[in-house]
């Protein structure tokens, strides 16, 4: 029982899962977005606006990792500022390049600009962790495939390590720990959302 | 509210329903809406048969859009096709509201339609689309 409780726990970061928290919160207070999961085929997500201001509802497929969401809440977040889903749009999220959504490509390209600029830039809201969003050094390594890859296979071996040495009551909030933490989380989305990176 | 088109209406209603009581229906569409739509039995009776032009408990916009997100919801869970459920519950919103309102939530469904892969899909748009009008 113990070993999946930390299998499950190891699946999910919980850096991940605290900092998509946080991006979901900021989206309901700021934007007044409800988030709920459902089992969604074929789509990612689904923004649902009324035709004013008021509370719209965010459905994220339930299939999606916690790195996913915290790119998706990004990316509707740029949507919202850009207001395309005024006078009363739907938004749908699908997986890059479905034909379906071609005819909101310019829309979806635009967003994308805008959450760039939103991750990598000083607003705490909707940016990655402040530790390491300065750096330039991991900034470039995850806008490569090659290097991202090997990046967060290194990243996940450390983490293990620091799991199975035990060490992490010792290590825990040390700046060391936090960087690698916060550049794991980083790499994690920008690996299932390399538009992200520059 | 006034009915334009009682005939369209009880026909769609009863598509919709796809054989189920009145009585069904108007406690589903009372589970989905939260009870914010206070329809009561006499009156989708007299509405589903076509015997009424007045809808009494439906009296602004946001409540015929209610009823109209609702009873595409039955239509999915009746398992009806998706086009059927559109063009139903587009004949039951168009029966209650015109111009300016109604015409933008169809075009934001005939824009969204295309992106939405099946009926689970789109009973999901359509539960976020009735939470997103109900009464807060």
């Amino acid at each position: 029982m113990a070993a999946e409780v930390m299998r499950a726990l190891r699946a999910e970061s919980h850096t991940l899962l605290v900092e998509e928290e946080r991006l979901r919160r900021h989206l309901e207070q700021r934007f007044a977005v409800h988030t709920r999961s459902a089992a969604l085929p074929d789509v990612r997500a689904l923004l649902v606006s009324p035709a004013n201001e008021g509370p719209k509802a965010l459905l994220v497929a339930s299939d999606t990792s916690a790195a996913e969401r915290i790119y998706l809440y990004v990316h509707v977040a740029a949507h919202l500022a850009l207001g395309h889903h005024l006078p009363l749009v739907t938004i749908v999220e699908g997986t890059p390049g479905l034909a379906r959504l071609d005819a909101d490509a310019h829309q979806h390209h635009q967003a994308e600009r805008l959450a760039r600029a939103m991750w990598w830039g000083r607003n705490d809201d909707l940016a990655a962790p402040r530790s390491v969003r300065g750096s330039a050094v991991l900034r470039e390594l995850v806008s490569r495939g090659a290097t991202r890859a090997a990046l967060r296979s290194v990243l996940l071996a450390l983490r293990a390590a620091y799991y199975d040495l035990r060490i992490e009551r010792a290590l825990a909030r040390t700046p060391l720990a936090v960087w690698l933490r916060d550049a794991l989380c980083v790499t994690a989305v920008v690996a299932v959302a390399p538009q992200l990176s520059d | 509210m006034r009915i334009r088109d009682t005939e369209r209406l009880a026909r769609a209603i009863e598509t919709l329903g796809r054989g189920a009581s009145l009585d069904r229906l108007v406690d589903r569409v009372y589970d989905l809406t939260d009870g914010s739509l206070a329809l009561d039995r006499a009156t989708l009776h007299r509405i589903a048969r076509g015997k009424t032009q007045i809808a009494r408990a439906i009296d602004s916009p946001e409540e015929c859009i209610r009823l109209y997100f609702a009873l595409m919801i039955v239509g999915c869970e009746q398992e009806l096709s998706v086009a059927t459920v559109v063009e139903e519950g587009c004949a039951v919103l168009s029966s209650f509201i015109g111009e300016p309102l109604a015409g933008l939530i169809f075009a934001d469904l005939e824009r969204t339609l295309p992106k939405l892969g099946d009926r689970v899909t789109l009973k999901e748009y359509l539960e976020e689309g009735l939470r997103v009008w109900l009464p807060k």
